[in-house]
């Protein structure tokens, strides 16, 4: 094997081995204390909207195949919405970030769009895109995109004017400046800008796939709560969760595989 | 007789409307280092931002080797104060990062490791920058300066966030580094005595615009600041740049 890849290999190894060992330690001591409250809770009240955790656990261990279906679709359009995200907020934001007339430009169009409830534009959405996939990806695209474009552009905005000045003085082409400069100072927002994304993408999935689905997540929680099958629902509920505590942590062996010891806040220097 | 190498004549920069030089006319040789000192505010490092082509003058002109200094050009390499090191890189990237910028792909790594070696840093190729101590990352700004064998070196206070020992330690490396590779230097400082001790040539930049150039009687001297006379000449240079005119 080259030395290279072997690195590599051994990177994700380690990667993967310290993903347990720390999910392990902390993420499922934190899983058993949430369903310790969740029991306390159910006790507390005693009325069957708060079905018991035992309960919910051994419904989803008896339908494991629809719940992954459901899951499944939704993940595919969390995805797709991020991966556009990312294709067109990156750019976005390293724009904004370089250039004071874009910045002047389009930062007060995107003050004033941040904090709008983007749910409410659902309804135009359908009617623009249908009632099929692309609606549901457009509403969630719409939801993160501009939080993306904003972590990219202080990103940039952050990066040291003696570091532009250090690349000027090596004579630097433009796309030496993206390679060795402001793709590698930005690559910890952009995880931190992901990072919140797929939490408001989650969580949207109840809007999202509240309408012409059959499949997916939010529609599993929203068809459970109108039968008002409430151990379903919150089966659907605590899939999500664990759906969410999967990506956070794919995203955090991604960022310490890619970001750089230096910036990287998850890597501690020896 | 060695010819110009840079020259700067008649040049005037304004910033806000505020003058920063004013006719400033300058000549230096090739090979020879040039210590640049002065009051604060005195326009000193925007002379070394001239030279490097950051700045365009607002009047006159800025040249090397008879070609108009419009940019940076690959032959200065500038060694900032800030040292300006991507915390995302390795001390064998960074050092590295001026050859691969140029499109350079053979024998990187062989110079480089020749040239950590000579600057001490043999063992801190894999490490990040905010793992070396103030005097290793200075020395790791001086190796990323050097590698790309540049024909001007220009240095804004090289030594200023130092301790005494590790000052002086870099203070013969850059000395040695610019003999042995007969490099133009020209620094800026605040500290008289590094003056004495890199510039063979100090040049005194006075508020009327005009640079009053002295030859360093100390340059070839060795342990220069043990020689009787050493301090009486920094105090005889702090007392020229506080004077208005000299005498």
């Amino acid at each position: 094997m080259k030395e290279g890849s072997w690195l590599v290999w051994t990177g994700i190894k380690r990667g993967i081995q310290g993903g347990i060992k720390r999910f392990a330690k902390g993420q499922f001591a934190g899983f058993i204390s949430f369903l310790i409250l969740w029991e306390v809770f159910h006790l507390l009240l005693n009325t069957h909207t708060v079905p018991s955790p035992l309960e919910t656990l051994v419904y989803i261990v008896k339908v494991p195949g629809v719940l992954l279906l459901h899951c499944g679709a939704s993940l595919l359009r969390v995805m797709a919405a991020i991966g556009i995200s990312l294709l067109i907020g990156v750019p976005a934001g390293i724009l904004m970030g370089v250039n004071e007339t874009c910045k002047r430009l389009l930062s007060p169009l995107l003050y004033f769009i941040y904090p709008m409830p983007k749910i409410a534009f659902l309804p135009i959405f359908m009617l623009l895109f249908g009632l099929g996939n692309t609606s549901k990806i457009i509403l969630m695209i719409w939801i993160i995109i501009f939080q993306m474009i904003l972590s990219v552009r202080d990103g940039v905005e952050q990066i040291p004017p003696s570091y532009f000045k250090v690349m000027d003085s090596f004579c630097a082409t433009a796309g030496q400046r993206y390679r060795y400069l402001i793709l590698p100072a930005i690559l910890p927002q952009i995880f931190s800008g992901l990072r919140i994304s797929i939490g408001i993408t989650l969580a949207s999935l109840f809007f999202a796939e509240n309408y012409a689905a059959v499949y997916g997540i939010g529609y599993y929680i929203l068809s459970a709560w109108s039968k008002m099958d409430y151990v379903e629902m919150f089966g659907g509920i605590l899939v999500i969760g664990l759906v969410g505590v999967l990506l956070f942590n794919l995203l955090d062996l991604l960022e310490r595989l890619s970001v750089p010891r230096g910036t990287n806040p998850r890597k501690k220097n020896p | 007789m060695k010819k110009d190498f840079i020259s700067m004549d008649q040049v005037s920069v304004d910033f806000d409307r505020q003058q920063v030089l004013k006719g400033v006319n300058l000549t230096l040789e090739q090979g020879i280092s040039y210590a640049l000192i002065g009051k604060s505010g005195s326009g000193k490092t925007t002379i070394l931002n001239l030279v490097a082509g950051f700045l365009k003058p607002d009047e006159g002109t800025v040249s090397i080797h008879g070609v108009k200094v419009q940019r940076p050009r690959r032959e200065t390499a500038f060694l900032f104060q800030e040292l300006g090191l991507l915390p995302w890189q390795t001390v064998a990237e960074a050092v590295a990062m001026p050859l691969k910028l140029r499109g350079q792909k053979k024998g990187i790594d062989m110079l480089v490791a020749e040239l950590l070696h000579k600057l001490g840093l043999e063992k801190h190729g894999n490490k990040y920058p905010q793992e070396l101590s103030g005097g290793e990352q200075q020395r790791v700004a001086l190796a990323r300066t050097l590698i790309g064998e540049p024909d001007l070196i220009l240095m804004d206070e090289p030594t200023s966030a130092l301790d005494a020992t590790t000052k002086e330690e870099l203070q013969g490396l850059i000395r040695w580094e610019q003999q042995k590779r007969q490099a133009t230097l020209l620094f800026v400082t605040h500290d008289v005595e590094e003056a004495v001790i890199l510039g063979q040539y100090i040049l005194i930049l006075k508020e009327d615009g005009r640079i009053v150039q002295l030859e360093n009687p100390y340059y070839f001297t060795e342990n220069a600041r043990e020689q009787l006379g050493f301090y009486e000449e920094c105090i005889k240079l702090r007392g020229m740049i506080k004077m208005e005119k000299d005498v």
